[in-house]
């Protein structure tokens, strides 16, 4: 399944970078993130739990960020285990560029999935897939959107650092 | 003795329509199937499967799930070595065949997506998948081999390491002059062909409860299976429990078409824990579950080719097919019987000179394909017929006229056909000209070229079949597969009068109990109402082959004909003693001893029989009372009873959708003695069905990874009601005479050659723009694909075919 589209996010292009190096932002966008870690400076480890036509499935994944361009581009390799609803692997490649008031985020994302996912919902991960990248970036603009200074955009976008997150995330 | 067809006396069944005996209980919903048993202290299984095509067994761990509430034991495929023997899906008359020794559960790597992995028994099926969700498998992924062509190619990647490459068995037919007859001919027509994999999606899903009592050593297996002495055979010799002790129930099942013959790991699995945790465990599939470990079938490329002379005579045939049969061949039937009755069978209506035909079977990480109804007569068929319609365009000739030039003339029997096939006695010309009548061919065809002014696109499809029944032990015994291709019928005479039957052959929804009744009583002179048929316990019933085939009818048929004439006699013959006469004269009419000719009645069976059984005192000195015979009747002579037939469709093909609309189908089908008219018509339209089916809808898809992406009734599309046309069908009755009953079989020939039919329908229809395909199912995509409406998006479904080598 290839999935390339853009999303546009009303905040400059080094806020948007910040944000979508952030751990903690990024858990509280990805739909059904439980925890998010970073393992490493270029690996997150994540708990998601996504619903996928009738198969509703926890993955545990390693997500891998390599190809760094800072402020402009990245890539993301991740693969999860979903247990017996099956895998999913994702390499996408996520570009930002100026835009008018803000940042266009690009994206394109070849995705995999296999076993019981693969079996019965094969017909709808294109759908579901859209679904989950809107529902993403519907987030990321709100968080970006609150104004700095209020207490939820203060601990969302504090300094990287995963020692000091959220103790549910440990 | 009254023959078969002797229809102007009492009882005389055979060839009659009598509704089925014992249906109505299916009606009142008290049927019982696998699923509806509950044995005490029974524990359920639930498996965890592959999500990977290919991959490497990392790490296992289970023991979250086996803390898990209700668990009883958590197995891998370690657990359950030691416990079940390997088996091999090889036989021995396919020389060359290779497929490595197969496990309940994998050792060290997976070969399909859906593969068991571990099994869990749990006290219910929910806390068993509860604890699924609990187990870790860390796996290596490792490159699949999907497509078969590339499969077979030698740069492939073996997928198993012990073998140098993914051929399963290749075998290659010659008559010698192919090349020559090739060269020579006026008009050499070709197409390359591809069919979709599909499987059998039976109303009820595979089911078994396994029950080892350690302390009798007695294995009990109530199965959904077509075959339970061939089962219990196997369970015996894996498990190595004496025979007498394993005893297999086939209760009521809900359809079978060869699917519920094979051995399938999750059942070796469920045995195997059986034995390890002393209790009785049952596994049902369910639908998810089957999509991916019930047999597939029929995923065939091939590249085929017809020689004519000019005067549209066909000369020769020439096949390179390849077919993909996912990672084992199945066992103990093996995977390569399919691909050889394709090479076998292609052609085999006609007069060839010539035949050349090259079967590769290759491995691939898919599920495994074997044998489903009408096992490769439909490619076969398909194959054959298409060419022949391809043949008649390019000489200008009407395919219904060179089908009834070319075929084995009605006279020529006993022929035997270029790939070694024996034929006793077919039909072809019959048939065919039974069929055109049937249909109004020709009003027919001025009806198409009619609405073709008006823009309505309707195309007509006509198919010769034969078709493989009866078939003796040189089809599977020889090949060192302990498969009974004879069968037993024991009969009891109840001091009511009333008769059980206990036989072999087994009844899966299809009405062998009725067939096998009526064939009793009519033979013994008795109401078929009493006659009670008892099959699928192998504590009960005798040594037999049961139903796959077609060879219910045929066999068992003429078994229980041989079993019930020697009850008569028995009974006859106490009864002369009784009456002081001699057992000639007598005869039995409606459950009377009566005289024959006069039919002056003397005595009931009951009254005989209550004469033996309660007053043997009575009985004169020397008379013999032995009211129950067991009997076996096995097929010698030809190796197969073929039976033959033509099929014919009739659709609309709308150019702009791509949608078809199967307007009416016909069959004229020579099944031999029909004893039920009722039944056959049954069997050969539910066939034709499933031939439609494969025509238009069924396809098992697999994306490049080897994921199945269509696993469940949401997607993967069985022909409906809705969709079915009116199925017309008319017979033409050449009993064999290899048997007292004469009957061959019928279950395998609506399907046989209903999906060729509707190939060469399609066809006719879009010929006026020019476009063909040669790829089932035809969807809406691939015949607006054909006709240019849409860019070839086919892509990803059109493969590469095997070239001819010249």
């Amino acid at each position: 399944m290839n999935l390339e589209s853009e999303a546009f996010v009303p905040a400059g292009r080094a806020r948007a970078w910040s944000a979508l190096n952030d751990p903690l932002v990024l858990r509280e966008c990805i739909p059904g993130c439980e925890t998010l870690e970073a393992s490493s400076a270029t690996e997150l480890r994540v708990v998601a739990t996504v619903k996928i036509g009738p198969v509703k499935a926890r993955f545990k994944g390693i997500v891998t960020i390599d190809d760094i361009d800072p402020g402009n581009a990245y890539s993301l390799t991740g693969s999860g285990a979903g247990g017996i609803a099956g895998f999913a692997k994702l390499v996408a490649r996520v570009t930002l560029v100026d835009g008018d008031g803000g940042t266009i985020i690009r994206y394109a994302a070849q995705a995999q999935v296999g076993g019981k996912l693969a079996q019965i919902g094969a017909r709808v991960i294109d759908a579901t897939a859209q679904a989950l990248a809107r529902s993403f970036f519907t987030r990321f603009c709100e968080v970006l959107s609150a104004a700095p200074g209020q207490p939820a955009a203060q601990s969302i976008l504090a300094p990287r650092c995963a020692d000091d997150a959220d103790p549910a995330v440990q | 003795m009254d023959s078969p067809s002797t229809r102007d006396r009492a009882n005389a069944y055979i060839g009659r329509a009598l509704p089925r005996l014992g249906i109505k209980r299916f009606l009142a919903g008290r049927g019982r199937y696998v699923t509806d048993q509950v044995l005490p202290r029974m524990l359920h299984a639930a498996f965890i499967r592959s999500p990977h095509a290919h991959a490497r067994i990392v790490s296992i761990d289970t023991s979250a799930a086996a803390a898990m509430p209700g668990v009883h034991r958590v197995v891998t495929g370690g657990d359950l070595s030691s416990v079940c023997k390997p088996w091999t899906g090889t036989l021995a008359h396919f020389a060359g065949m290779k497929s490595p020794p197969q496990l309940p559960l994998p050792l060290e790597r997976v070969l399909w997506a859906g593969q068991p992995v571990i099994a869990i028994a749990a006290e219910s099926r929910a806390q068993a998948e509860d604890a699924a969700e609990a187990v870790v498998i860390e796996y290596e992924a490792l490159p699949a081999v999907t497509d078969a062509m590339s499969g077979c190619s030698p740069r492939a990647q073996p997928i198993h390491p012990e073998f140098d490459d993914n051929i399963c068995f290749r075998t290659v037919l010659d008559t010698g002059g192919i090349d020559a007859c090739l060269q020579r001919a006026a008009h050499v027509v070709e197409e390359k062909f591809y069919f979709g994999r599909h499987t059998a999606v039976t109303l009820e899903p595979r089911a078994i409860i396994a029950d080892y009592a350690a302390s009798e050593e007695q294995l009990t297996v109530y199965h959904a299976a077509q075959t339970p002495y061939q089962f219990q055979d196997l369970y015996a010799r894996h498990f190595s429990i004496p025979e007498a002790r394993v005893r297999v129930i086939a209760p009521d099942i809900g359809g079978s078409f060869g699917m519920k013959l094979h051995v399938y790991h999750e059942e070796m699995a469920v045995v195997s824990l059986s034995i390890l945790l002393g209790r009785p465990v049952k596994f049902v599939a369910d639908r998810t579950e089957c999509f991916v470990s019930d047999i597939h079938a029929r995923e065939h490329c091939i590249n085929a080719r017809i020689a004519l002379d000019e005067k549209g005579t066909i000369l020769a045939m020439d096949v390179q097919d390849v077919a993909g049969i996912g990672a084992f061949s199945s066992y103990p039937r093996t995977s390569a019987v399919e691909g050889n009755q394709v090479v076998r069978l292609i052609g085999a209506p006609y007069r060839l000179r010539d035949y050349r035909a090259a079967l590769s079977i290759v491995f691939q990480n898919k599920v495994q394909t074997s044998q489903y109804r009408a096992v490769g007569h439909p490619i076969a068929c398909a194959v054959t017929e298409r060419l022949v319609d391809l043949a008649a365009a390019r000489l200008g000739i009407d395919p219904f006229t060179l089908r009834a030039r070319n075929v084995i003339r009605d006279d020529a029997y006993p022929c035997e056909t270029l790939t070694g096939y024996q034929l006793e006695q077919l039909s072809h010309e019959a048939c065919l000209a039974k069929l055109r009548a049937m249909m109004n061919y020709d009003e027919l065809r001025l009806e198409q070229q009619h609405l073709r002014g008006r823009g309505i696109y309707r195309g007509i499809g006509v198919a010769a079949f034969v078709e493989i029944t009866n078939p003796g032990p040189l089809f599977y015994g020889v090949g060192g597969a302990r498969i009974s291709a004879q069968d037993g019928a024991i009969l009891k005479l109840t001091p009511s009068g009333d008769v059980h039957c206990l036989t072999s052959v087994t009844e899966q929804g299809q009405g062998t109990e009725a067939m096998i009744g009526q064939i009793v009583a009519d033979q013994l002179g008795v109401a078929h109402e009493r006659i009670k048929v008892i099959t699928g316990d192998t504590d009960v019933t005798p040594h037999g082959g049961a139903t796959w085939a077609s060879r219910g009818a045929g066999i068992g048929g003429e078994t229980a004909l041989q079993v019930a004439r020697r009850l008569k006699t028995n009974i006859l013959s106490l009864a002369a003693a009784v009456l002081q006469c001699d057992s000639s004269t007598l005869n039995i009419e409606d459950g009377q001893i009566v005289t024959s000719g006069t039919r002056a009645r003397h005595m009931s069976l009951a009254d005989l029989a209550g004469l033996a059984y309660f007053r043997s005192d009575r009985l004169p000195e020397g008379a013999d009372a032995q009211l129950s015979v067991a009997h076996h009747f096995s097929p010698k002579g030809y190796p197969f009873a073929f039976t033959n037939g033509a099929q014919a469709c009739w659709v609309e093909v709308d150019i702009d959708t791509g949608l078809v609309k199967v307007l009416k189908h016909w069959i004229v089908e020579d099944c031999g003695r029909i004893i039920n008219p009722l039944l056959v018509d049954e069997q050969l339209r539910g066939g034709v069905v499933q031939g439609l089916g494969a025509a238009f809808f069924e396809e098992c898809l697999y994306d490049e990874d080897g994921q199945l992406t269509n696993g469940s009734l949401v997607d993967y599309l069985v022909p409906m009601a809705g969709e079915m046309p009116d199925i017309e069908i008319g017979h033409v009755e050449t009993p064999t005479a290899q048997t007292e009953l004469g009957a061959k079989g019928c279950g395998e020939a609506g399907t046989a050659g209903a999906s060729a039919a509707a190939l060469n329908a399609v066809n006719d229809a879009i010929a006026p723009f020019g476009a063909a395909l040669a790829q089932l199912p035809m969807t809406p995509l691939r015949i607006l694909s054909a006709l240019g409406c849409i860019p070839d998006s086919n892509a990803s479904t059109r493969r590469a075919v095997p070239e001819h080598v010249e």
